[in-house]
């Protein structure tokens, strides 16, 4: 089965050929003048790229603006104020200087998250108009814009084809709209773009899963400013004249404003929003004569479409296909409903065999696979962790148990890395990983299954699974944009596997938010497990299951524990006893004892720290 | 965005037309009809192929004329299309308003054959060619972008045969260029940069009013027998192509002839609200004169405040590009005695019959005296017609030829002629002084003219700012 | 060379400026460190601020009533906001919360626009602030030094509010710890739609109490958002000191840069913000933690 089920190969893009060919026929039937819907095509374009900057990467940028303006700035400058003749060539030399312009406005604006990030794009958009404005006009105009952009051309050499019809002008640009939205499709298809999904849903858990997400955003970022810098240089080119309102707020707010209309994280969202918005506008101005009102009309839908419709026009148009696909083939097929969750110990022996964890041939290399000296952590004059020396064996299965409050969770955060201690030393396979990041200890084979489930919510198990496989097979950061992600080699098997291995083989295709809670606890570790580490943290695993669940889980970890080393925290003691060989135990931060579960259970020091902690851990 | 932004959602739209949806033109045009023969390009056969009636259309009128611009289509039905972009909101809104009571008026005198405009374009015949002219108006709000996307519109929808508008020479300088890409004649409106028929001049557009340099050398000897030599002068300028260049007249013909010093320039951006930063400077700057060549609701806020900082009086308020309505909304209590170049003063009726007859209509329709705006809105349509009837033909080669002939011809203030190198209207500039409310004979009597300086010694050589027309078709 | 009377005057112009601003700004801050909702419609408060009270003028013809109508129409305005829409969105993600304001400011304005049409407005000073006032050292318009005095008082009314009222110590508990102060039982939700309601009237009363000085038109706020934004970058989110020295650095950035160039003003504004945000991420009196 592919990662992604796709029974027709570019039926989407035939579909959206067809219609392109077709609309310049249909739509001025409908209203649509020429002009607009051209003005549509480049509006769409842009929003194609804003579209996998917010829809599909969750970044809600302000100031798309600035790299409108600077696109459609530079290729106006080349065409107007130089001898340069040919469109196409300063079209993408405008999209390349926007391009190297996102990268640097990137840097800066990505260094912070959610409303931050929008208020300083929103600045940075504002430097780049009143720069533009006077600083830089002798080569944008200011005020006056540059008239005078010519046609669009083509130049073959022997030939030039000028585009100066509506008609020919409508494909030039269609002809632009589809090749960005081939390329949008291929991005989102790719290894990257379902990481960029799973930036949006869970930043964090990406991170943690060995991915550099902050690459990530930035390639996005870069894209989204490339699209959104090709456009402007085809406003130019349509309107014969490149506007300084280009690097106006209000573009980028109707930019936003478009995708969210038609609907954010579908590619084909933002072409509905334009339509939608520069029809409407139409319409009011030209037929009902009433002015402005357009854009009260248009303000008070998109505020009821952002509080009902979260995923606007597009979203609405899925929901409804799938509604009435999902009738017809409820009828035809009742029994196809998902089963139950099959318990399937006979398939894991198998599996875990296919799956071994990487770096550790374990016969030869015995002795520790982690090592912490002095570890401490504090935060104030708190001391959540103190002077932690801790040793761990390859193929070692270790419990770590402590009252509430011991520091068990920091000093798991520590070991991964997503925590920066204060002092001491953690040597992970005989390497110094102490001042790395989470993604590089998850590179090196080191990874957490967490307390709290973080999964990526909207997306489906093997989409879950594939991200964290993705980090192991392709490494912290690898800018495939155009592979497909079902050609990725070895990913479908890890995924499989990893399913197999957690039981999850039948849900592959369900989005998380529909699992029950024991197939999401179960999913967290396979996304843990699907990294293949050499060593895995799990961070009480077993909670908030049923007593069956724990037992059926318990088994899970024993057989996932063939070959690679596991360090478990637990409250369960029973089902930690049974599951691990050694046990530490923390109490305030510090290592209270440790030994084997039967050596615990005596240990009179832990008696008395329990006794003034959880009562009847041991009843 | 916002092409036809209406400044009061719930008056009656701006555009004038009936929008009858049985005429030809008003019909919403497949693509297959588009102006240009879609041929030009390959990928326009897919087009004549796929729609039946792409072929004859372009074969209809291939006789000597190709088809260019609107042409044929525009002139096809029972009316011809006006496309106004005037500011209806913004900045220059009150000016941009002034402009389009006078298209309107034209519009009505040339299909009624009314005297005046019988004596502007003889040839009229209650329309132009057999045909009536509608006039359709967008609100530009002085921002090039919105100017092009209303004319654009217009040309899809209506087949327009004249774009007309500006009150902001950004504006008539992108559409400038845009009517010599789209092969469409263009007239500017209210448009004081010199580049407009300078620089940026095209061989579709004309230019019917005075700007900067005309301005300039018609107030600079007044001023200098006024004053004297080796004066100090503070300027404000807004931001764009009309500020620029007409500062740079003044400021030359200043310096140059008088040897007076520009001690600061104040640059502000259109639509500025708070002048106090700019005013600061020019106060702590040592002028003796402010010369403000800020213009529509910008000069008017400008001046209040530097009366508020004390600017004014301390310094003498000099306006060398006239603002209609200054005086109405500042008062004459500032604008007493300052020194001002325009185009058009109603007074000027008691030497001119036409100007008297312009004013005379106008007032009775809208019930105040018109302003340069509509003065200046009101001719250029009128030559406009005057220009295609004598041509006998929309074909818009043959126009521009008729404009080029450089014949003498009428407006409201005598005999005047286009050049053809440039597409100036060779036109004279009115000096006014304000008067004090006491001298005032009227509650619009604001201005006293105190010279008509002749057009021909004002202007600069056809080539000095760098005109090059380019090509008819 | 310095001109050092244009200095201080400028430095005058900046301090009035930019105490406007710290209003403006202290009204989006107590909102977003309260509740967590960066209010893009708060650009929209100022401008319907100084509408409601150009109605309230035009009927009374008096200043103060004026005043009092746009800060409490705008409060108004707030409150209702906050309890039909606002309070829908706290569970959502913040780009939620950033679309529906962004919508809201787009309906307001448009609202407007729709009543009153485009062409700007203008509400005169009082009488008594009318004219020149000569400080010894330079003349300065008597409004806009009394401008300084009215929204000088307005801040300290609002620092009151906040830090010697019960209300001001729930609202400051609610920026350190909305969860602790949802624990207290303090009814949080009450406590929300007051904040939004005390943040917007900021706008508001900065709105009309601005309105002598330039005119009103119905994009009179877009503007004034944006150098909101800056204000509070710089100052810190949800420090309401941090927007009171974000407002008055900006001020003084834009005026004493135009003494130079003022086509460079806003630049530097921008600049100045950049450099914080690269050397202080938090702003200069804002801390860690809320994102």
């Amino acid at each position: 089965m592919p990662t992604i089920p796709r029974q027709r190969p570019f039926v989407v893009e035939a579909l959206t050929a067809l219609a392109l060919l077709a609309a310049p026929f249909i739509l001025p039937h409908l209203g649509f003048s020429p002009s607009t819907i051209n003005r549509i095509l480049i509006y769409a374009l842009v929003g194609i790229g804003f579209d996998l900057l917010f829809g599909y990467t969750g970044l809600l940028s302000f100031g798309q603006a600035a790299f409108f303006g600077t696109g459609g700035m530079f290729a106006g400058y080349l065409l107007t104020q130089t001898s340069f003749t040919n469109t196409i060539v300063a079209l993408i030399l405008g999209t390349l200087v926007a391009g190297v312009v996102g990268y640097l406005v990137g840097l800066l604006a990505l260094r912070r998250t959610g409303i931050y990030f929008a208020m300083i794009t929103v600045a940075i958009a504002e430097v780049f108009f009143f720069v533009e404005f006077n600083p830089l006009s002798a080569f944008t105009g200011g005020e006056n814009g540059l008239p005078g952009v010519p046609s669009p051309n083509l130049m073959l050499g022997f030939k030039t084809f000028t585009f100066d019809s509506n008609l020919s002008m409508y494909f030039f640009f269609a002809f632009w709209y589809f090749a960005g939205l081939v390329i949008a499709l291929r991005i989102v298809r790719s290894p990257v773009g379902l990481l960029l999904r799973a930036i949006r849903d869970n930043p964090l858990r990406a991170q943690a899963l060995g991915h550099d997400i902050h690459g990530y955003k930035l390639t996005v970022f870069v894209v989204a400013a490339m699209y959104a810098g090709f456009a402007g240089g085809l406003l130019g080119l349509m309107q014969g004249f490149m506007p300084p309102d280009a690097f106006m707020f209000a573009t980028s707010g109707e930019i936003v404003m478009q995708t969210a209309i038609g609907g954010a994280g579908t590619l084909f969202g933002p072409l509905l929003g334009a339509a939608t918005w520069l029809l409407l506008s139409d319409f009011f101005q030209t037929t009902l004569h009433l002015g402005a009102t357009w854009k009260l009309v248009l303000g008070i839908v998109f505020v009821l479409l952002v509080i009902f419709l979260r995923r606007g026009l597009a979203g609405a148009i899925m929901d409804l296909v799938h509604l009435a696909r999902g009738k017809r083939q409820g009828r035809a097929s009742p029994a196809t409903a998902t089963p139950a969750m099959p318990v399937q110990p006979v398939s894991v022996p198998a599996a875990s065999a296919a799956l071994p964890p990487r770096h550790t041939p374990l016969q030869d290399k015995p002795g520790p696979i982690l090592h912490t000296t002095g570890l401490s952590k504090h935060y104030g004059g708190v001391h959540a962790n103190a002077d932690i020396d801790f040793t761990v064996n390859h193929g070692e299965r270790r419990g770590i148990i402590g009252p509430n409050g011991a520091g068990k969770s920091t000093f798991f955060k520590m070991l991964t890395c997503e925590v920066l201690p204060s002092s001491g030393r953690i040597v992970f396979e005989g390497q110094d990983i102490t001042q790395l990041g989470v993604a590089d200890a998850c590179q090196l084979g080191l990874t957490k299954s967490y307390q709290i489930n973080q999964l990526f919510e909207r997306l489906t198990v093997r989409h879950n699974l594939a991200i964290a496989a993705l980090g192991e097979i392709r490494g912290k950061f690898k800018l495939d944009l155009f592979r497909d992600l079902r050609k990725v080699p070895g990913l479908d098997a890890q995924v499989e596997h990893t399913a197999a291995l957690v039981h999850l083989a039948g849900r592959l295709d369900t989005p998380v938010s529909e699992l029950a809670y024991g197939e999401k606890r179960r999913l967290e570790i396979g996304l843990a497990l699907a990294t293949s580490p050499s060593l895995l943290l799990l961070d009480e695993p077993l909670a908030g299951m049923s007593p069956q669940e724990r037992v059926e889980t318990v088994a899970l970890l024993k057989s996932i524990a063939v070959g690679r080393t596991l360090i478990v925290i637990d409250h369960d003691m029973d089902s930690l006893f049974e599951l691990v060989e050694r046990v530490t135990v923390l109490q305030e931060g510090r290592v209270l004892v440790e030994g084997t579960a039967d050596e615990i259970k005596t240990d009179p020091k832990v008696q008395e720290a329990y006794l003034g902690g959880v009562q009847g851990a041991f009843a | 965005m916002t092409a036809f932004d209406d400044h009061d959602g719930r008056k009656a739209p701006a555009a004038l037309a009936s929008q009858d949806l049985s005429s030809p033109a008003m019909r919403p045009m497949p693509f297959a009809l588009s102006r240009r023969n879609a041929l030009r390009a390959g990928i326009g056969i897919v087009g004549a192929t796929l729609v039946p009636g792409i072929g004859h259309m372009g074969l209809a009128y291939a006789d000597d004329k190709p088809a260019i611009g609107t042409w044929p289509a525009g002139s096809q039905g029972s009316s011809v299309f006006i496309g106004a972009a005037v500011p209806l909101t913004g900045t220059y809104a009150v000016q941009g308003e002034d402009e389009r009571k006078g298209l309107e008026l034209a519009v009505e005198h040339i299909n009624t054959n009314n005297p005046l405009m019988k004596a502007l374009a003889p040839k009229i015949n209650n329309g132009v060619l057999g045909k009536k002219v509608e006039l359709l108006v967008a609100d530009s709000a002085a921002k090039p972008n919105q100017a092009v996307q209303a004319e654009q519109t217009f040309i899809n929808q209506n087949k327009v045969v004249l774009m007309f508008g500006s009150t902001s020479s950004a504006v008539a300088v992108a559409l400038n260029k845009f009517a010599q890409r789209e092969k469409i004649l263009y007239m500017a409106g209210i448009s004081g940069s010199n580049d407009t028929t300078g620089k940026d001049c095209v061989r579709y557009g004309f230019r019917q009013g005075f700007y900067g340099e005309t301005a300039a050398n018609a107030i600079g000897p007044v001023l200098l027998a006024q004053f004297g030599k080796n004066r100090k002068a503070a300027f404000m300028t807004p931001d764009y192509t009309y500020g620029h260049t007409t500062t740079k007249s003044v400021a030359d013909y200043l310096t140059e002839k008088g040897g007076w010093t520009v001690v600061t320039n104040q640059v502000s951006p259109l639509g500025t609200q708070d002048f106090s930063q700019y005013l600061t400077n020019i106060g702590n700057s040592g002028a003796e004169f402010l010369i403000n060549v800020n213009w529509g609701r910008d000069a008017v806020l400008s001046t209040q405040q530097a009366k508020q900082f004390g600017i004014i009086p301390k310094m003498t308020l000099v306006v060398p590009y006239q603002i209609p309505f200054l005086a109405k909304e500042v008062g004459p209590d500032l604008t007493a005695g300052v020194f001002a170049a325009t185009d058009f003063w109603w007074t000027l009726e008691d030497k001119y019959p036409l100007a008297k007859m312009f004013v005379e209509s106008f007032q009775k329709k809208y019930g105040y005296r018109p302003e340069w705006g509509a003065e200046n809105a009101y001719v250029s349509l009128g030559h406009w017609a005057r220009m295609v009837t004598e041509a006998g033909t929309f074909y818009p080669p043959d126009v521009i030829k008729q404009f080029e002939k450089g014949e003498t011809i009428p407006s409201l203030l005598g005999d005047v002629h286009y050049r053809p190198q440039d597409h100036q209207l060779v036109r004279p500039v009115i000096l006014v002084r304000g008067k004090a409310k006491k001298d005032m004979k009227n509650d619009e009597d604001f201005w006293e003219v105190i010279g008509i300086v002749p057009g021909d010694k004002l202007m600069q050589a056809p080539d000095a700012f760098g005109c090059k027309l380019g090509d008819y078709t | 060379m310095i001109n050092w009377s244009n200095f201080i005057a400028q430095c005058f112009n900046g301090l009035v400026l930019g105490a406007l601003l710290a209003l403006i700004s202290s009204g989006l801050t107590i909102i977003y460190g309260t509740l967590g909702v960066l209010n893009l419609a708060h650009g929209a408060m100022f401008m319907l601020g100084g509408y409601a009270g150009w109605v309230a003028y035009t009927y009374t013809g008096s200043f103060l009533v004026a005043v009092a109508a746009g800060a409490l129409f705008v409060m108004l305005v707030g409150l209702v906001t906050e309890r039909l829409i606002i309070r829908h969105f706290y569970a959502r993600p913040p780009e939620d919360q950033l679309l529906v304001t962004f919508g809201l400011g787009i309906v307001f304005v448009e609202t407007v626009r729709f009543f009153f049409g485009s062409l700007s407005k203008t509400v005169p000073p009082p009488s008594l602030l009318t004219g020149i006032t000569n400080l010894g050292f330079m003349v300065y318009p008597t409004y806009r030094l009394g401008l300084l005095g009215i929204v000088s008082v307005a801040l300290l009314a609002l620092y009151f509010v906040l830090y010697r009222t019960r209300i001001g110590m729930i609202v400051r508990a609610g920026i350190e710890d909305s969860v602790m102060v949802d624990s207290l039982g303090i009814n949080v939700y009450r406590v929300f739609m007051l904040v939004f309601g005390i943040g917007s009237m900021a706008a508001g009363f900065a709105g009309i109490v601005n309105a002598p000085v330039v005119s009103i038109a119905p994009d009179v706020g877009d503007a004034i958002l944006v150098q909101t934004f800056v204000v509070v970058v710089i100052g810190g989110v949800g420090s309401f000191t941090g927007a009171i020295l974000g407002g008055l650095i900006a001020g003084e950035i834009v005026s004493i840069t135009s003494m130079f160039n003022p086509a460079y003003s806003y630049v530097m504004l921008f600049i100045a913000m950049t450099l914080v945000l690269v050397l202080r991420p938090y702003g200069l009196l804002g801390s860690a933690g809320r994102e």
